[in-house]
């Protein structure tokens, strides 16, 4: 309705002026084009940025500067902007730079993009190797669910729960298929069933489940959120604890071995999942 | 403001004015004042009638280890009194006996300061009953704990038992809690239960459950164990048997099978300390690489590759299996090995018991040769103490011929048929793996998909998609199978597509179409609704069909009218346009009556 008025009061003014003829309808799929190659243009900008800063990084990687590149790694992941190996490179550098903690939470968030990324699992193996201490480690059926992404679950059982009702809609419009439709459409309920299982579990683990990856060299894990509470126990860096519980800057934690204690929230990086 | 709202007004006031303005109080309590060694009693900080600005904290006590649980609070309304309860929790666990005293705490609530009263906790040492109590039977329930051997050696793991007995008359045994295993100069490991057995003791028979605990001895000397403690909840007989009987039941002299005739029982058990004599290892004959494991172990050896160049990796897999205390099991020191450089090993331990002091641990060293005059691996030994034989002993194996080869030379070429040993043992990750070159592809990490509400909103979709073909398809049987309703539905469409083309006739005043257009659609809707073909319906089925007599007489004239109208279309055929149209309104009026009809 706009550009209609616009190109009205255009005629009734009979001025065949730039600004009429910009604002004129048939001009119209021409401006979309502009502003969707400006949005494709400003993309591949911001990708150039992103691409020059990572190579800048992984320049300061192969100089030795370890904690310039960790440094450059995260502005790029402050930007908002993450893939999985953008997050591996960070997890690197932190661990040449002697910090445990913080290597093994970047791989785990590499992981947590790219699940079946060998590299990213040997390094996070490899990092997780240098802890130590007691220290928590996913259970085989946790490993099993991770090899799909959350989103990955997600897609697998929506697919599965759209083609069942797409097969139960097809018998009720074709009665005639029913019959040949039958098994097929057991089969995928099975598995409708069956990822939509996966998903619930591995959703629950995701927001019900926190781990907290210590980041500093020693944490005291007091009996209180309170800095004058009682050790219970220290852990070192790198080493993950199961978030039992937060009260203000404070996470109640506990190791493998059954300690629960309460960290202050600065000394560990918080993930999701168990 | 009439009579009863003002009295209403005064009951109120008069009612808030008698809730006295309550003072905040600070109270601190134990919920018990006397615990065994091993048990753990919970301090509660009670504010009432107001809350803290901080949480008072308890200072440490010597003696007492002191852990926040967390607050809980309480709000009620009674007889016009609010009040509301913060309590803060504390668990306070005792390390020794003794009588322990929580002095006052302070805290600050609405600018009051509140001191609370100091409580005093009182530690016992839980004592097995006396020898003559079990022999008799009079015990309802009692441990014993048992070592295989008094005498050990220092690193040497035994396994003690705990054996727990119930009397025959312990109807339920739960919630067991080890809550002590004190012993000095031991590292109490794993624990695991055992199969339960029976025994009789005195005149009364006992279930025997065994609980097996893994000790490692640390130190030599006169060293003790126990007493452990456990603390577990009973089904015993009613003490009151009258209480708990149903009197109907009773007059026949058989329990009520709708009352519970038993009571429970927290009970804390414990038991004797024994005394075991650690002796140390033997100062003769110790081998030199012996580093201080002691057990009974074999061991098997494998490197490879064994052809390589000069600062190859090498694997050297050395697994001990046997029984001892595998968690301080390690490799001994290989001080021989100058020609390679050796990194440090990592270890993996695998138990094939639940105490995990049977089993394996296997060692995963890298070495390198450094030179290309190394031929073999030197032998590879280990040196433990064996406490049964009383000995040392020494396991060896021998050493391991290798091709080594200057880095860079071509190596010898391999026999089609054998695989390559690198391939067998791959050598471990020695560091992290190098950096990825691209950053991939970008993307903002937003929340998952599964907690958008569009996206699950979108999940409806197939549903619902299924639900209209399941209408649709109930629709199309009903009609199928319904041939009335099939042409109730036909006669409609045409009556309403009819009634459009009797305007569109009426207006162009063409009289002829018209009124033909109009007792066809009479002869469709009047045989629709008598059930009968729409050819034979003529002015006269109007007095002699059953279904219109029910009729009203106004419609029924006006069936009448219509179809004289046709009739006298065909003689009279001149009509205008505003009549046509109010025929044709007469039409619809009269069709809607008809269609409303009971057939």
């Amino acid at each position: 309705m706009k550009n209609h008025f616009s190109f009205q009061l255009c005629r009734r003014r009979r001025k065949e002026s730039l600004i009429c003829r910009r604002f004129e309808p048939r001009h119209l799929g021409s401006y979309w084009i502009l502003v969707l190659l400006a949005l494709v243009f400003a993309g591949k900008i911001f990708a150039v940025d992103v691409a020059g800063d990572f190579s800048a990084a992984n320049k300061f990687y192969a100089e030795g500067k370890f904690a310039d590149a960790a440094t450059a790694y995260e502005k790029i992941l402050a930007s908002g902007e993450t893939s999985p190996n953008l997050l591996f490179n960070y997890g690197n550098a932190e661990f040449k730079s002697g910090n445990l903690g913080r290597a093994i939470a970047a791989f785990r968030r590499a992981g947590l993009l790219a699940p079946r990324d060998s590299e990213i699992r040997a390094n996070l193996d490899f990092a997780r190797n240098q802890v130590q201490g007691a220290t928590l480690r996913e259970s085989r059926w946790e490993n099993w669910l991770g090899s799909l992404t959350l989103n990955e679950w997600t897609f697998l059982a929506v697919a599965a729960f759209w083609l069942t009702f797409a097969l139960l809609a097809a018998t009720q419009l074709r009665p005639a298929l029913k019959t040949a439709l039958r098994r097929l459409t057991f089969v995928v309920g099975i598995v409708t069933i069956f990822s939509g299982a996966c998903l619930g579990a591995d959703a629950a683990i995701y927001f019900s489940k926190q781990t907290a990856v210590i980041v500093a060299p020693e944490a005291t894990a007091r009996s209180g959120p309170f800095d004058e509470a009682q050790s219970v126990f220290t852990a070192r860096d790198g080493v993950e604890l199961a978030v039992l519980s937060r009260r203000d800057d404070w996470l109640q934690v506990t190791d493998g071995s059954g300690k629960i204690g309460w960290l202050q929230d600065k000394q560990a990086e918080v993930l999701p999942g168990g | 403001m009439n009579l009863s709202t003002v009295v209403a007004v005064l009951i109120l006031a008069l009612w808030f004015a008698a809730a006295p303005a309550r003072a905040a109080t600070f109270t601190a309590s134990l919920d018990h004042d006397t615990i065994t060694l091993g048990e753990s009693a919970t301090l509660s900080l009670t504010f009432d009638g107001g809350s803290p600005k901080s949480v008072p904290l308890p200072p440490n006590v010597s003696g007492l280890q002191i852990s926040y649980d967390g607050p809980s609070s309480q709000f009620s309304f009674i007889n016009g009194q609010t009040s509301s309860t913060i309590t803060h929790h504390f668990t306070i666990t005792p390390r020794q006996t003794g009588e322990f005293t929580i002095p006052a705490l302070a805290a600050s609530v609405d600018g009051q300061q509140l001191r609370s009263q100091p409580v005093t906790l009182t530690v016992l040492t839980a004592s097995a009953p006396p020898a003559a109590a079990i022999n008799s039977g009079s015990q309802i329930a009692f441990m014993k704990l048992s070592l295989p051997k008094k005498e050990i050696y220092a690193g040497e793991v035994v396994t003690a038992e705990l054996d727990v007995y119930l009397r025959d008359d312990v109807q339920n045994f739960s919630n067991p809690q080890l809550t002590g295993t004190p012993a000095s100069g031991f590292t109490v490991g794993k624990i695991m239960p055992g199969s339960a057995r029976r025994a009789q003791i005195g005149n009364r028979v006992y279930t025997v459950f065994p609980i097996f605990v893994a000790l490692t001895d640390l130190q030599s000397g006169d060293l003790s164990v126990g007493p452990f403690t456990l603390n577990a909840t009973l089904l015993v007989p009613a003490s009151n048997q009258q209480q708990t009987q149903d009197p109907f039941f009773q007059q026949f002299g058989i329990h009520s099978p709708f009352v519970n005739s038993g009571e429970e029982k927290q009970v804390t058990l414990a038991t004797d300390t024994l005394n075991v004599e650690s002796l140390a290892l033997p100062a003769e004959n110790v081998p030199a690489n012996f580093n201080g494991a002691v057990g009974n172990y074999t061991m098997t050896v494998t490197a490879g590759p064994t052809n390589l160049a000069v600062g190859d990796p090498i694997t050297i897999r050395a697994q001990i299996s046997g029984r001892g205390a595998f968690d301080a099991l390690a490799l001994p020191d290989q001080s021989v090995w100058h020609d390679f450089k050796i990194f440090p090993p990592t270890s993996k331990v695998e138990t094939t018991d639940q105490l995990g002091i049977n089993g394996s641990k296997t060692f995963e060293e890298i070495v390198a040769p450094q030179n290309a005059d190394v031929r073999a691996l030197p032998p590879f030994s280990f040196s433990f103490f064996d406490p049964e034989q009383k000995i040392y002993r020494t396991l060896t194996r021998p050493a391991v011929q290798l091709a080594v080869r200057s880095a860079g030379t071509t190596p010898a070429p391999m026999i089609a048929a054998t695989k390559p040993a690198a391939a067998e043992n791959p050598p471990p990750q020695q560091d992290i793996l190098p950096l990825k070159e691209n950053p991939g592809a970008l993307a903002q990490t937003g929340p998952p998909f599964v907690t958008r509400p569009a996206f699950l909103a979108l999940q409806s979709l197939p549903v619902l998609a299924f639900l209209a073909a399941f209408v649709w398809r109930r629709r199309a049987d009903s009609l199928a199978n319904n041939p009335r309703l099939r042409r109730q539905l036909r006669v409609a469409q045409l009556v309403r597509d009819g009634s459009n083309d009797l305007r569109r006739f009426a207006a162009e005043n063409n009289p002829d179409e018209f009124f033909a257009a109009l007792f066809r659609l009479l002869q469709e809707q009047l045989g629709e609704r008598l059930d009968c073909p729409a050819s034979s319906i003529t002015e006269n089925v109007i007095d002699e069909h059953p279904v219109l007599r029910g009729a009203p007489k106004e419609t029924l004239d006006e069936l009448r009218e219509l179809f004289q109208l046709c009739n006298q279309a065909r003689y009279a055929p001149v009509r205008g346009s505003s009549e046509l149209n109010s025929v044709a309104a007469q039409f619809e009026k009269v069709v809607g009556e008809v269609q409303n009809l009971k057939a």
